[in-house]
């Protein structure tokens, strides 16, 4: 329990309303059953849960749990285990009184935010300035500056608007001491539009291909990238989800390219990256669709072979959206995606008539369909995801595939036809991702145990397989790290040293980033 | 410190003997003589053929406490990153025989070459695959690919600068303590072989897991460890290509275009340069460039657009509509020439590596330049400031030439003012060192950035950011422990 | 059901803050993004929906006691079904609002209820209305109306004026003004008079389930001896009680139910209602929750795994009554209506509901004041909307804001047009 003394200085840096140990509260934030492998709904009481609104009472807080050796966590939405408290006796900070677009910079094309604005909420602006940003694959409910600088960051249209790793103008952090550190441009301008120096670019001890996950300080400020929108400026939306009823633009045509085989998919998927054409493109599997819109049909359609073999025939394809800046444009890429999926032997089927075409634009522009892969079961995993060329993420698919009918004949995870791939590439082909999502309940236990094996099979793939650098296996916690850092270069030794560093007393809540050397286990 | 001949005689063993430089004329190579302050020879150089022998080389210096700098270009040298103090114990380690391009992978686009490999040399190859490099504007003809790299020089093409790392993507590298460690991608999981053969490529930029060392080597200027080789992104040569030039006696409009060009991604390279800087490129000697100078617009916009496999035509020609649409949006007229050029013998200028004498030396056989990075809507004040500070110093105004590059998809550009004089000249010589700094320190109060901190721009740069200053020197001690990589540059 | 019957549904949370945002895909600016006045205003995360399924669960796995604290979270809270209708745009198989329902009746079982509903409840069996008011007064909104009275006449059309109309004398111009225009039309109504007394809903709402049955009865009685076959009533509350709580009870009327709105829509198709004057002005419309998502009615609780429950088949909000009151607006000659942003199964909470007015007034301010905001931010000159708790939260913190956009029930402009 905290300390009344301790308590007290939190109300006195963040208010008295805006700090509370009282365990109605806490296990607000103990219940986390999403992006974790260790069964179960629960995951470690907080000791406190401070709620800051600025930077200095951010600061103030670490600076209190500096003085009494606490550790802590911030999160943002605190959608995932990750956000939550990894041990015990952890303080939660909890980012959403920090929630203020702070600055548009319509012309070069970034804004500045807070922790808890959301992707919506920067889209539904942006898109009123002619401007889009990258939305990660969990969907617009989701804080950029948490994708940006602690997290992952593959979005719906990823081909034409990155990474988030890559999409960042500026940052403020405050360390795991209690500093406050300003990456790139802001730190010694004062302005946003760079990330990185002078010299070195310290973005490289934030984050790499995955973030900290609250493990290496707080976050207060990020400049994020936005993107050029060729859409309206405002779209009138009639409806919620399945309801929708949004019209298409008619410079935007969306479509599903479906190939033969994994082949032929990767051979178009270079083709399209070299001719640089797409808004959007994002492999979903057709069982994945049905888990959103018909669990149910699902659910019967898995026992009839005849269907499986269906299933099997479309599985190679992806969503396509054309988005085009003027009518020569929308023929040229037309003209060019038709070319490169009749090459492949490829089919089109075109979205834009169809009755579902609303939700297959809209909730793709949005990025809103995440939360739908909870309603098959309650739970999904998500594994393998480690970004590479197109052909080892192609791969990746393959072998998730492989690996999930094991643990479907088993009855540890549902049948979803077994691919459950999503991805798609980043910035027309540079480099690749492709997850392999596992639909499971974990309200079942036995089935939430069996998870962790499945974790840890996909896991050993990465590595047997040479497959992109890890992936979500670090998201098994950090005790992975030494698992695969000797395979990955070892990169956990300066992984490790970095975090010692910077959080010599291990302050900053590392069970999703990795311990260092004292508290190593 | 180590003397002077334990350093000789350690390192001597550390190469094959050819490969072992103490002689005057040999260290010469490695002097930057165009300095603010005195600068002195390192002790000795190496040439190392492989990165096992850079590893050596680090270890024997943290043995006997030397200094390395690392170098893979050739000379001739500016811009002081690589410049060594006079009381010093500095090695040279030259990585500039490493000339392996170690693969071409025409699928994924990439390469992956050592630190000596040029310009010159991975354009050639990558042109027996239809690809092209992404250069930056001229470089010499002896620079390294990776040293390019590794500074953040920034690109030609705007719309395929994603992140400040690129065209990296991912480095082999050997830190301070003589571990050899791999960055993005190419950390593995296996060999480069194992995942050649597994489809991956060494492509992704980001890792691996949590940490990217490859933006702690960036921008280091040599002092958090010795890249042995990078992963570049290469592009496609495209099949067709037009090439185009726009002028104007003001720069807001061109950089209006410039806006609305690169968040439509339309065009492949392109960049703004001031008459006085288009005439250097023009022209070969003082003379061809007063003379070009006198003929050409105050401001000139250079583009190219390309086709590639898949109706190539039809993308050239939308391409040029919408981008001919917006110039007539900004009332810009397009045009083919420009005296003394045309577009097309520009784009095959800036195709390649530039011609002898390196462009900035030819008018008068000297320069400094002033390079930072800002916004475009800030580039026409900071051009002001610089013009002010001009005539403070009594320097010509005419004389600055300017070169305004997108980079960041246009978010950001790299602003150069290129200040050329005659070495020769003592008196021409001080006035352009005193307006180099006064006018350095002036713009970085205005919002200039300077993130490569060459010499006088580390103190300008790192007075503003103790809290970067602490976090490097925290990262400097894990990968360089015992500080043996290039000492007192930039804050370390 | 108890609340260990809802486990699943407590369990199967996937703390994707759904239950936080308004629908993804209906964002239209940052400002107006937020659904749920609770964790708006409180900020920890018990107190959004998926908090309150939190603490639920945490309860029953003995992690917390019941106590002040949980009592504080559980009511500081309108049930206005905006995170239920939300999550239920993603899942099948939780139903937020019936578990706060549900964590309220063991509040009041375990005695953890708050002294100003226990003074409302008092009210109730004392004089049959939730305000504290005398019953004998509750008939006096219609003196001189001369309406028919069912306790001793038969109608057609049972009208039900509710607590909150009958006595509130700032808003008695549009009750009566409601029984004017069912005159106007022509319509066979009668009224219960001071006879009538509070559907129910409220003490349901607050956890007092017993109370609620022993009103349902009483209320099904009067009904049924009025010989009508519909009940209207103009109390968006007493709708939602009379059309989905009476059934989830198991105490159905048996007749059709409808809002004022719905029938003047139909009057109005049907030629009854003859709107003639002009009254121009530019309105936006609240949609009252226990009108929309709140109003729905009820669906026979599915058995077995939620997970197969048809979408069909849950309550999700999108069968509320959103059209009718919007229709009667289009149809007021010189009325243009323009949308707030949060509307239909997507409205922001009045504030006034689940006990918050009676018990929390600064959240039920904070509340009303948010959604004054959006309403003047769309230029209009009133607010509209359709039921007297909202109308009477949102007069409070107008006046006491000093906004200045008009507040106006739809009855009232239909009463303009037709110069009742």
């Amino acid at each position: 329990m905290i300390t009344e003394e301790i308590l007290k200085q939190f109300e006195e840096a963040v208010g008295p309303e805006n700090c509370s140990a009282d365990p109605a509260i806490l296990n607000g934030y103990a219940f986390q059953p999403f992006h974790k492998t260790e069964p179960g709904c629960w995951i470690e009481t907080p000791l406190a849960v401070v709620l800051p609104s600025s930077t200095e009472e951010v600061q103030a807080v670490v600076k209190i749990c500096n003085e009494h050796k606490l550790r802590f966590k911030a999160h943002s939405t605190g959608w995932g285990a990750m956000g939550g408290p990894g041990f015990d006796n952890v303080v939660q900070i909890d980012l959403r009184r920090m929630n203020s677009i702070l600055e548009w910079d319509e012309k070069n094309r970034f804004v500045v935010i807070e922790p808890y604005v959301c992707c919506a909420q920067i889209q539904a602006e942006a898109m009123k300035r002619g401007l889009n940003l990258n939305i990660i694959g969990a969907g617009s409910a989701t804080s950029p500056l948490a994708s940006c600088t602690s997290h992952c960051g593959m979005g719906w249209t990823a081909i034409s608007t990155s990474h988030n790793a890559r999409n960042i103008m500026g940052v403020e952090w405050v360390t795991p001491t209690g500093e406050i550190l300003k990456l790139g441009a802001p730190g010694s301008t004062g302005k946003w539009f760079c990330a990185d120096g002078p010299g070195p670019g310290l973005r490289g001890i934030m984050r790499g291909w995955a973030g900290a996950d609250g493990g290496i300080g707080v976050f207060t400020k990020c400049a994020v990238k936005l993107f050029h929108w060729p859409g309206p400026r405002e779209t009138e939306v009639k409806g919620r989800m399945m309801d929708l009823d949004v019209e298409v633009p008619e410079n935007f045509r969306m479509m599903g390219c479906i190939f033969p085989d994994a082949e032929s998919y990767a051979n178009a998927a270079y083709k399209i990256g070299e001719a640089e054409i797409g808004f959007l493109m994002c492999k979903n599997a057709a069982p994945l669709l049905f888990a959103c819109m018909a669990p149910r049909l699902l659910r019967k359609m898995t026992s009839f072979p005849n269907i499986r073999a269906a299933m099997k025939a479309i599985q190679y394809g992806f969503q396509f959206i054309i988005a085009a800046n003027s009518k020569g444009d929308f023929e040229y890429q037309n003209k060019v995606i038709e070319k490169i999926v009749d090459e492949n032997d490829g089919f089109i089927i075109e979205m834009n008539k169809m009755p579902i075409k609303s939700m297959m634009y809209w909730s793709f522009v949005r990025a809103s369909v995440p939360p739908m892969v909870f309603r098959m079961s309650g739970n999904f995993f998500t594994s393998f995801g480690g970004d590479e060329a197109i052909d080892n993420a192609t791969k990746q698919a393959l072998i998730g595939e492989r690996i999930k009918k094991q643990f479907i004949a088993k009855g540890a995870i549902f049948d979803d036809f077994s691919d459950n791939a999503w991805g798609g590439m980043y910035e027309h082909g540079l480099f690749s991702h492709t997850e392999e999502l596992t639909i499971f309940d974990h309200r079942d236990l036995e089935m939430g145990k069996q998870v962790e094996d499945y974790a840890t099979a996909c896991m050993n793939a990465t590595i047997e397989e040479k497959l992109g650098g890890g992936g979500f296996a670090f998201f098994a916690g950090s005790h992975v790290h030494d698992i695969l850092g000797p395979k990955i270069g070892n990169y956990h030794i300066w992984q490790r040293k970095v975090k010692t560093a910077l959080d010599p007393e291990d302050l900053s809540d590392s069970k999703y980033f990795i311990q260092p050397e004292k508290t190593k286990k | 410190m180590a003397t002077q001949e334990e350093i000789k005689t350690t390192f001597k063993d550390a190469v094959d003997s050819d490969r072992f430089f103490d002689t005057d004329d040999d260290l010469k190579k490695y002097a930057t003589g165009n300095l603010l302050e005195p600068e002195g020879l390192p002790v000795c150089a190496v040439k190392p053929k492989s990165a096992e022998e850079v590893v050596g080389v680090v270890k024997k210096a943290a043995e006997i406490d030397a200094d390395l700098i690392p170098f893979s270009s050739g000379p001739p040298r500016f811009r002081g990153d690589t410049a060594t103090a006079q009381e010093s114990a500095t090695v040279a380690v030259d990585l500039s025989d490493m000339k392996r391009i170690v693969r071409m992978d025409r699928r994924n686009k990439v390469a992956i070459v050592e630190p000596g490999v040029t310009f010159g040399e991975l354009q050639a190859a990558a042109k027996m695959q239809h690809m092209k490099v992404l250069t930056p504007l001229l470089p010499r003809s002896t620079k390294s690919v990776i040293a390019s790299g590794l500074e953040r020089e920034p690109i030609t093409v705007p719309k395929y600068h994603w992140d400040m790392t690129d065209p990296m993507l991912c480095v082999e590298v050997v830190f301070g303590t003589g571990d050899v460690f791999r960055t993005g991608g190419a950390a593995g999981p296996g060999t480069l072989e194992e995942q050649w053969a597994s489809g991956a490529a060494q492509k992704c930029p980001l890792g691996p897991a949590q940490t990217d060392f490859l933006k702690i080597v960036q921008g280091a200027q040599g002092t958090m460890g010795i890249v042995t080789w990078a992963s570049v992104k290469l592009e496609l040569l495209p099949t067709i290509r037009e090439s185009y030039f726009i002028t104007s006696q003001k720069l807001e409009p061109l950089v209006d275009l410039l806006y609305d060009m690169t968040r439509r991604r339309l065009g492949d390279e392109i960049l703004i340069l001031d008459g006085f800087a288009l005439a250097n490129i023009i022209g070969k000697n003082n003379a061809d460039i007063q003379s070009s100078t006198e003929k050409q617009a105050a401001w000139t916009l250079f583009y190219n657009v390309g086709g590639y496999e898949y109706y190539p035509d039809l993308r050239v020609k939308y391409q040029k509509d919408d981008i001919g649409g917006l110039a007539r949006k900004h009332s810009l007229d397009i045009k083919r020439e420009v005296p003394g050029m045309s577009a097309s013998d520009m784009a095959a200028v800036i195709d390649l590596p530039g011609e002898e004498p390196y462009w900035k030396l030819r008018y008068k056989g000297a320069f400094r330049e002033i390079l930072f990075i800002t916004t475009m809507d800030m580039a026409r004040a900071h051009h002001g400031m610089m013009k002010e500070q001009a005539e403070k110093f009594d320097y010509p105004v005419g004389q600055i030439g300017v070169y305004l590059q997108p980079i960041q998809q246009g978010r950001a550009c790299h602003l150069e003012f290129i200040l050329p004089y005659d070495p020769d000249d003592r008196a021409e010589t001080g006035k352009v060192h005193e307006l180099f700094l006064s006018a350095s320190k002036e713009l970085a109060d205005a919002g200039a950035f300077f993130n490569r901190p060459y010499g006088p721009w580390a103190d300008i740069a790192y007075s503003r950011c103790p809290d970067t200053v602490a976090a490097m020197n925290k990262i400097k001690d894990i990968v360089d422990p015992d500080r043996v990589f290039n000492p007192g540059r930039i804050c370390l | 059901m108890s609340l260990e019957d809802y486990r699943r549904d407590m369990e199967g949370c996937s703390r994707c803050s759904s239950c936080k945002w308004v629908p993804l895909n209906q964002i239209k600016s940052y400002r107006f993004a937020q659904i749920c006045p609770s964790i708006s205003k409180y900020n920890f995360h018990s107190f959004a929906g998926s908090g309150k399924l939190i603490l639920g669960l945490s309860l029953i796995d003995g992690r917390i006691e019941m106590d002040e604290k949980f009592a504080d979270i559980a009511y500081k809270c309108t049930l206005c079904g905006a995170c239920d209708a939300n999550c239920k745009v993603y899942r099948d198989d939780i139903d937020i609002s019936e578990v706060i329902e549900e964590i309220r009746a063991e509040c009041v079982n375990a005695g953890q209820y708050l002294p100003e509903h226990m003074m409302v409840i008092e009210s109730m069996k004392k004089e049959d209305n939730v305000l504290g008011e005398p019953k004998s007064a509750r008939g006096d909104w219609a003196e001189g109306l001369d309406l028919k009275d069912i306790n001793t006449e038969k109608a057609e059309v049972l009208f039900h004026a509710g607590c909150r109309f009958s006595y509130d004398e700032d808003l008695r111009g549009i009750v009566r003004g409601v029984a004017m225009l069912l005159k106007n039309a022509g319509v066979d109504f009668g009224i219960a008079g001071k006879e009538e007394s509070c559907c129910g809903g409220r003490a349901y709402e607050m956890g007092f389930r017993g109370e609620a049955r022993q009103f349902a009865e009483d209320v099904g009685r009067r009904v049924k001896a009025s010989g009508a076959k519909t009940v209207v009533t103009a109390c968006s509350d007493c709708y939602s009680t009379f059309k989905y709580l009476y059934d989830r009870m198991g105490m159905s009327l048996g007749l059709k139910v409808m809002h004022i709105t719905e029938y003047i829509d139909e009057l109005i198709a049907g030629g009854k209602l003859k709107l003639r004057s002009n009254v121009d002005m530019k309105v936006t419309y609240h949609d009252p929750c226990h009108l929309g998502r709140r109003g729905e009615p009820f669906i026979e609780p599915w058995k077995g795994n939620k997970l197969l429950r048809f979408g069909s088949l849950k309550r999700d909000g999108r069968n509320g009554v959103y059209e009718p009151p919007r229709n009667v607006l289009r149809a007021v000659p010189g009325v243009e209506l323009v949308e707030m942003e949060r509307i239909r199964e997507w409205s922001w909470c009045c504030g006034a509901g689940g006990g918050v007015w009676e018990a929390f007034p600064n959240l039920a301010e904070f509340s009303a004041t948010e959604r004054i905001e959006e309403a003047e931010s769309t230029g209009a000159d009133a607010l509209v909307t359709a039921c007297p708790w909202c109308e009477r939260n949102f007069r409070d913190a107008i006046e006491k804001n000093g906004a200045k956009i008009e507040l106006l029930d739809v009855t009232e402009l239909v009463a303009r047009s037709v110069e009742v």
